[in-house]
C-alpha cells in the first residue's frame, strides 16, 4: 500500500468521519479512494449502527448520556459522514440546551440532521422551521398574527441560509409573518415523572394569511413558500458553500467576517455553488464531489481539530470503545472543557472555529486528555501499532533504528505531517534511547515505554491539533 | 489605583446551582418565611442575627464573625429582569453581562485585556479549576486554568518524575516560536508556550508558602488555598476565579446546604486570615455570586430555581453591612407568583468593583451605566 | 403446593403508582422485601443507587432518603446494576453488568460481600444480567454476553449450566432477565431472539413464549420475566413499552400498558410548583398514563409490580384472579366455539 494513498485515506475519514484504526484506513485504501466516497455519501451501503445496545446500555434521559451516546455513534459507525453531518448541521443551525432545556426535542432535532442532513437542502429548511426545538430556541412559538416575532425569520436569513447583506428588515418582517403559527404542543413537564416527547403544530387562527412581498416576490406566502425563494438565490448557495469549506475543508474566518472577506479559494465555492444549482441543492451531490475534488485532497491540516474531532480522534487511535463501556460521560465532559459542550453551542451563531478553539485552557486540556488516553500501553490502537512497529506486517521489523522508529509512528499515528522543530525532538528522543528493540521479551520492557512516550508527544504535537 | 504599594487583586467565587439566598441571609421574624417553608426552614432559636429583621444561616458562623468585625458587605436582592431558571442560561448572563442576547465574551476576560493589553503575563488571571468559565474568555486573552496547583499543568497523568520532566521539556522545544510556520501555527506555539510558562512558574508557588492556617478538607478550602498560594508567591495575578458547586438543593437541601455553608464559610475565613497573617490581606476583595436564588416555597425536602439571590464582597477594605435591599416578602410582590423579586442589578457590582477597586472603566466592560454600591471604604 | 385447576380473571386493575424522579430515577428493577419493604434498583450511566421505600409510599417528602450501596466499582459498590433479588433472610443480592459480578448486602445496607470472574471459562461471567434463585438458594445468572445460563452457589462456587448462542432451542442471543416458578422451572427472556423460553431445573428445553412483533403476544426486546404461583407468566416487553401476560402453557391472555395516576410524593412535589402544574394544564396527559420501556415485572401475592424505566416510578396492580377448581370451570375445549352457554 502506497503511503500517499494510507495519508489521502486517513485525511479524507478525518474529515468525512472521526478519524480511524490503522486497521481500519488499510481497509478502505485497499477498497479505492473514490469507492469509499459512494460510501460515505450512500451510508445505506454500509451497515447500520446496532441500536439495540444503545437503547439497551445507553437508555436514560440527561445531558450526559445523551451527549455520550452520539459520542460514541461518531466512534463506532460504519457510516461515519452521517454523523459528521449532523454536527455540521449542528454546527449551522446551532440550538443549545442552555435554553432549549428539553432533552427529548435536542436529540429529535440531531435525529432529524441524520435523516434530512443528506437529502436537498429545501426540505432540510422546511423540517429546520417545523423542529420543536428551534422553533423555541428562536422564539417562533411567540410569533403570531398581529404580534410578530422576528428572531427566526431573521436568523433564517442571516445564520441559516443566505448571510447578512442580501436581504431587507422588511424581508425578514415578511418571512417571520409567513410563519406565523407554526408552534408546537406543550410537553407534559420533566416533573415528577420524566419527559415526554413536543410536536409540531400548525396554529391556523394564529397564522398571518395576508398578501407579503419577500425578495421582490409578493404572494399569499406562508413558510414553505419563503423557504422555497430562499433555496433559488444564489446568496444561499453561496453561504451554504462556505459553510462547508469551512467545516470539511480549511478554516475560514468566523461568520460575522464573511460579508467583507472574501473566501481563501473563490474558485472551490464557485464549484461548490455550480453543484448545488445543477443539482438542486442536493447535499448528497454537494459532498461527494467535494470529497472527490483536489482542493479538498490538497487541503490536508489546513483546520484545526473541532474538540469533538479531537477527543473523537484519540479515542479512535487507542481502539479500546467498539461496545457500549461505562463511564463514557468523560469524553463528552472532556470536549466541554475543551469548549465544546455538544447540544449546547454558546449561540445561534454556533461555535467559532479555527484558532479560536485553541487557547491556554482548552489547549492543556486537549494535550492532557490525549497524553493520558495513549499513555495506556494495554489500549488495543497502542498494542496494534507496537505490533506492527515490530516486525508484524507493513515494514516494521524487530529493530528499528531511532529514524525508523521516529518516522514509523508518525505514520502509525496518522500519518502526520510534522514540521521541522517536532520533527527534531522527536528524533533526538529516539537517538536518546538508541535502537528500539521489540525483538525480545526482556527488550520489550525497556521498549514498549519508549514507543508509548513516543506516541504521546506526537498527539501533544501543534501538528496533531490539525484536522 | 494601588494599595500600600500593591495591585488590587479580586478574587471570584463562583456558588454554582443557585445558593439558597433566603436561607443563607435569613428573615427570621418575617411569618411569611416560615409559611412558605415548612419544611426547608431554618428555625428561629438558631439563626445568628444581623438585626430585628435579618439573620445569617447559622452554620455560616465565621463568615457572620467577619460581618460583625465589618468586612462583609451583603447585597441583597441581586438579580436582573426576566431572570433565567436555566443554569446554563442564567450563569451565561452572569458571565457575559447579555441578559436579553446571548453573548459569547466574559466580563473579566474584557477586564484583563484592560489590565494587561500587551499581555505581559500569562498569569494575570488565573482560574483555579478545570476548563476556563465564560467570564475569563476573551479573544486572545490568555488565562491559565489550575486544576490542583500541586500537580499543575501539562501532561498531569504521567505520574514518573523523570519521564514527566523529559515530555515537558520535549514540548518546549515542539512549541518553541516558529516564525514562518504559519499563523494559526504560531499563534499554537506561542499559546503552547503560554501553558508551559505558567505552569513552569506556577509550580514554585508551593514550595514558597508556608502558613500555620490549616485549611479543611473540601473542595472550596483547597481552591481558595490554592488562590492563596498563587497570590503570595506575588507572580502579579490580578484576578482569581474559582467555584463551589452543589448549591442545586431541589432535594435533601436541609442536610447538604448546611454543609455547604460550612464549607464556604470556614474556607474564605481561613484564606483571609492565612492572607492576613502574611500580610497580603488588603490587596485582596472576594465577590462571592450564584446564578440565582431558589423558589419562595420549599417542596418538601429542597427548593427549585427561582430568582432574586444575594451575592458578597468580602476584604480588609471593604465597609461592611446590608446593601441595597431585600426583596419584598409580600406574596403580592413575588415575581411569578413563587418567586422572590430583584432589587438590584448585578451589573452594579461588577461596575462597582471595576470602578473603585481595579480604577476601571465599568462602562464597556458591563455593556453600560449601572446603579454603583458605595462598599469600600477610603484610605 | 398446587396450582388451581383454571382461574375467574376477575380483574387485574392499577393500583398505585411509587416515587417519582429524584427519588426513583430510571428504576429498573425492584425486590420485595417482608412487611411492605421494597428496594428499587435505579441505573442511569454514571449513576445508580438501590432506594429502599414502602410500599404505603411516604407521606411526603422524606429528607431521610435510605439507600443501598453506591455507584462506583470499589467494595460494595455497583457501576452497572440489572437485577436485585433477595433470599430467605432479606439479604440482597445485585448482578452487575459491567463489573461481571454479584455484590450482596444486609437488609440494612451492610456490605457482606461479592463474587464473580471476568471471562468466558465454565465459571466465568461476560456481563451478568438477570439473577434468580432456584428452590435450594443456588442462583441462576444470565451470563448475556456468554449467551447461557450459568448455575453457582450463595456463595458463587460453579454448579453447571447451558446455552450457547443462537436462535434454536436452548441457543441464546444476548439474553437477559430470568425466573424459576415455584415447581423449579426456568424461565429466560431471550432478549434479542425476541422470546422467553422455558426450561425445566436441568436446562431441557420446554417451550418458548413469543416472536418478533407488537401485536398480541408478540415481543420486542423483551427483558424481565416473573411467574406467579397461578404459573401465569409475566414479560416485560421493553420495546413494546408493555407487560404481557401468558398463561402456564404460554397462551397469551392480556397485556398492561400503564394506567398510572401521581404517586403520593409526586403530588406533595407538584403543590409547591405553581409553573409546571400550569404546564401541565396545557399538556395532553394521555402519554403520561402508560409505561416506557418497562426492563422487568415482578409479583409477590397478588400484587404486581413494575418498574417503569423512562418515567421514573413503579406501577403497582392488584391481582383479582379467584382460583377455580374442576367443577368451576370445564374440561378444555380443542376449538373454539359458539355455543354460548
Amino acid at each position: 500500500m502506497a503511503k500517499s494513498d494510507l495519508a489521502l485515506m486517513a485525511h479524507l475519514l478525518r474529515r468525512a468521519g472521526f478519524g480511524a484504526t490503522r486497521d481500519e484506513i488499510e481497509e478502505y485504501a485497499e477498497k479505492g479512494y473514490e469507492d469509499v466516497v459512494e460510501d460515505l455519501v450512500n451510508p445505506e451501503r454500509c451497515p447500520p449502527l446496532d441500536e439495540d445496545i444503545i437503547s439497551r446500555y445507553y437508555d436514560g434521559e440527561n445531558h450526559v448520556i445523551w451527549t455520550s451516546t452520539w459520542m460514541y455513534r461518531m466512534i463506532v459507525t460504519r457510516r461515519p459522514l452521517v454523523e459528521k453531518m449532523a454536527l455540521f448541521w449542528h454546527h449551522v443551525f446551532a440550538t443549545g440546551a442552555g435554553k432549549v432545556e428539553h432533552g427529548p426535542s435536542m436529540i429529535n432535532q440531531i435525529q432529524m440532521f441524520r435523516k434530512h442532513g443528506f437529502g436537498d437542502f429545501r426540505t432540510l429548511l422546511v423540517e429546520l422551521s417545523r423542529d420543536p426545538a428551534m422553533i423555541f430556541w428562536l422564539d417562533n412559538n411567540e410569533n403570531r398574527l398581529g404580534e410578530p416575532n422576528e428572531n427566526y425569520g431573521r436568523e433564517l436569513l442571516e445564520l441559516f441560509s443566505m448571510g447578512a447583506g442580501n436581504y431587507s428588515e422588511d424581508d425578514i418582517k415578511n418571512a417571520s409573518r409567513a410563519f406565523t403559527g407554526w408552534t408546537f404542543t406543550q410537553p407534559i413537564p420533566l416533573y415528577p415523572q420524566g419527559h415526554h416527547p413536543s410536536e409540531f403544530v400548525f396554529k391556523p387562527q394564529e397564522h398571518d394569511y395576508g398578501p407579503k412581498t419577500f425578495l421582490g416576490e409578493s404572494g399569499n406566502f406562508d413558510g414553505e413558500d419563503i423557504i422555497d425563494i430562499i433555496v433559488r438565490q444564489e446568496a444561499t448557495a453561496r453561504f451554504i458553500a462556505r459553510h462547508l469549506y469551512n467545516f470539511y475543508v480549511a478554516d475560514e474566518p468566523q461568520v460575522p467576517a464573511w460579508p467583507i472577506e472574501p473566501p481563501q479559494d473563490q474558485e472551490a465555492i464557485d464549484a461548490i455553488v455550480q453543484t448545488y444549482f445543477d443539482t438542486g441543492g442536493d447535499m448528497r451531490a454537494i459532498m461527494r464531489m467535494i470529497l472527490l475534488s483536489d482542493f479538498f485532497k490538497e487541503a490536508r491540516f489546513k483546520k484545526v481539530k473541532s474538540p469533538t474531532e479531537l477527543v473523537t480522534g484519540v479515542l479512535k487511535l487507542g481502539g479500546s470503545i467498539t461496545a457500549p463501556q461505562p463511564g463514557i460521560g468523560r469524553y463528552q465532559a472532556a470536549t466541554g472543557l475543551m469548549g465544546q459542550q455538544l447540544l449546547n453551542p454558546p449561540t445561534v451563531e454556533g461555535w467559532h472555529t479555527g484558532r479560536e478553539w485553541i487557547d491556554g485552557g482548552t489547549l492543556n486540556e486537549r494535550i492532557n486528555f490525549a497524553v493520558e488516553h495513549i499513555g495506556d500501553a494495554e489500549k488495543p490502537g497502542v498494542q496494534e501499532i507496537i505490533r506492527r512497529l515490530g516486525g508484524n506486517g507493513d515494514g516494521g521489523s524487530a529493530r528499528l533504528s531511532p529514524e525508523d522508529f521516529t518516522e514509523r509512528c508518525l505514520t502509525l499515528a496518522g500519518p502526520l505531517d510534522v514540521g521541522e522543530q517536532t520533527r527534531q525532538t522527536l528524533l533526538d528522543y529516539a537517538r536518546s534511547g538508541g535502537t528500539l528493540d521489540l525483538s525480545a521479551p526482556e527488550e520489550r520492557g525497556k521498549s514498549v515505554p519508549r514507543v508509548v512516550h513516543m506516541l504521546q508527544m506526537i498527539v501533544s504535537s501543534k501538528e496533531y491539533q490539525f484536522a | 489605583m494601588t494599595i500600600n504599594g500593591k495591585d488590587p487583586v479580586l478574587v471570584v467565587v463562583q456558588l454554582t446551582g443557585g445558593n439558597d439566598f433566603m436561607n443563607t441571609i435569613i428573615p427570621y421574624n418575617n411569618p411569611v418565611y416560615y409559611d412558605s417553608r415548612p419544611t426547608v426552614v431554618i428555625p428561629q432559636d438558631q439563626v445568628l442575627p444581623i438585626d430585628d429583621d435579618l439573620a445569617f444561616n447559622p452554620n455560616a458562623a465565621p463568615l457572620k464573625e467577619m460581618y460583625d468585625a465589618g468586612k462583609v458587605a451583603v447585597v441583597q436582592g441581586i438579580g436582573y429582569a426576566n431572570s433565567s431558571r436555566s443554569h446554563f442560561r442564567a450563569m451565561d448572563i452572569w458571565h457575559t453581562c447579555e441578559p436579553v442576547k446571548v453573548g459569547t465574551e466574559g466580563w473579566l476576560g474584557r477586564t484583563i485585556r484592560e489590565i494587561d493589553p500587551q499581555k505581559e503575563n500569562v498569569l494575570t488571571a488565573v482560574n483555579i479549576g478545570r476548563g476556563l468559565p465564560r467570564a475569563l474568555s476573551a479573544p486572545g486573552v490568555p488565562v491559565t486554568s489550575v486544576g490542583d496547583l500541586d500537580n499543575v499543568g501539562l501532561m498531569t497523568s504521567i505520574e514518573e518524575r523523570e519521564r514527566r520532566d523529559k515530555a515537558l521539556d520535549m514540548f518546549k522545544k515542539m512549541y518553541a516560536p516558529a516564525i514562518g510556520s504559519g499563523a494559526v501555527m504560531e499563534y499554537l506555539a506561542q499559546t503552547g508556550s503560554d501553558v508551559y510558562t505558567g505552569a513552569d512558574v506556577l509550580k514554585q508557588a508551593p514550595a514558597m508558602y508556608e502558613s500555620d492556617v490549616e485549611y479543611a478538607d473540601n473542595s472550596i478550602a483547597k481552591s481558595l488555598k490554592d488562590v492563596a498560594r498563587t497570590h503570595m508567591a506575588g507572580l502579579g495575578t490580578r484576578i482569581f476565579y474559582t467555584s463551589h458547586g452543589g448549591y442545586d438543593h431541589h432535594a435533601n437541601e436541609l442536610k447538604s446546604h448546611p454543609q455547604l455553608m460550612r464549607e464556604l464559610s470556614g474556607a474564605i475565613s481561613d484564606f483571609f486570615d492565612d492572607l492576613r497573617a502574611h500580610d497580603a490581606a488588603e490587596e485582596v476583595t472576594m465577590l462571592v455570586f450564584t446564578e440565582f436564588g431558589r423558589r419562595m416555597r420549599d417542596n418538601g425536602s429542597g427548593t427549585d430555581h427561582g430568582s432574586g439571590g444575594g451575592a458578597f464582597l468580602i476584604g480588609e477594605r471593604v465597609n461592611g453591612g446590608l446593601y441595597s435591599e431585600y426583596p419584598s416578602l409580600d406574596p403580592a410582590r413575588w415575581l411569578n407568583g413563587e418567586d422572590l423579586d430583584w432589587t438590584y442589578d448585578f451589573r452594579g457590582i461588577y461596575s462597582t468593583v471595576l470602578d473603585q477597586w481595579l480604577g476601571l472603566d465599568p462602562v464597556p466592560i458591563v455593556d453600560g451605566q449601572f446603579e454603583q454600591l458605595k462598599p469600600f471604604a477610603r484610605g | 403446593m398446587g396450582r388451581p385447576y383454571g382461574l375467574l380473571r376477575a380483574g387485574y386493575p392499577y393500583l398505585k403508582t411509587l416515587g417519582m424522579r429524584r427519588i426513583t430515577n430510571f428504576p429498573l428493577d425492584i425486590a420485595i422485601g417482608d412487611e411492605g419493604r421494597l428496594y428499587i434498583l435505579c441505573r442511569n450511566d454514571g449513576a445508580a443507587l438501590i432506594r429502599v421505600w414502602s410500599i404505603d409510599d411516604a407521606e411526603r417528602l422524606t429528607d431521610d432518603l435510605v439507600g443501598i450501596g453506591s455507584y462506583g466499582s470499589g467494595e460494595g459498590q455497583y457501576t452497572w446494576p440489572v437485577n436485585i433479588i433477595r433470599d430467605a433472610d432479606e439479604n440482597l443480592y445485585v448482578s452487575d453488568e459491567a463489573l461481571h459480578r454479584i455484590v450482596s448486602f444486609s437488609r440494612e445496607g451492610e456490605y457482606i460481600g461479592s463474587w464473580g470472574e471476568a471471562g468466558e471459562a465454565e465459571g466465568q461471567l461476560n456481563g451478568p444480567a438477570g439473577i434468580a434463585f432456584d428452590a435450594d438458594e443456588n442462583m441462576l445468572v444470565v451470563d448475556s454476553l456468554n449467551h447461557r445460563v450459568q448455575k453457582f452457589s450463595r456463595e458463587g462456587e460453579f454448579i453447571g449450566g447451558w446455552g450457547s448462542f443462537g436462535d434454536g432451542p436452548g441457543e441464546f442471543d444476548m439474553p437477559w432477565g430470568v425466573t424459576v416458578d415455584e415447581l423449579g422451572y426456568v424461565y429466560v427472556v431471550d432478549w434479542r431472539n425476541d422470546r422467553v423460553q422455558k426450561f425445566d431445573s436441568d436446562g431441557e428445553f420446554v417451550f418458548e413464549i413469543g416472536s418478533s412483533g407488537d401485536g398480541p403476544g408478540e415481543l420486542n426486546r423483551p427483558a424481565g420475566v416473573a411467574v406467579d404461583r397461578f404459573g401465569d407468566i409475566y414479560v416485560a416487553d421493553t420495546g413494546n413499552n408493555r407487560v404481557q401476560l401468558f398463561n402456564e402453557h404460554g397462551r397469551y391472555v392480556q397485556r398492561f400498558i400503564g394506567d398510572s395516576t401521581l404517586s403520593r410524593v409526586a403530588r406533595d412535589y407538584m403543590l409547591t410548583n405553581a409553573y409546571p402544574n400550569r404546564l401541565r394544564d396545557m399538556a395532553d396527559l394521555e402519554g403520561e398514563k402508560r409505561l416506557r420501556a418497562p426492563k422487568n415485572v415482578r409479583v409477590d401475592d397478588d400484587l404486581m409490580f413494575v418498574p417503569d424505566y423512562r418515567s421514573y416510578r413503579v406501577q403497582v396492580y392488584k391481582n383479582e384472579a379467584i382460583p377455580l377448581d374442576e367443577h368451576q370451570i370445564s374440561e378444555p375445549l380443542r376449538a373454539p366455539t359458539l355455543a354460548t352457554v
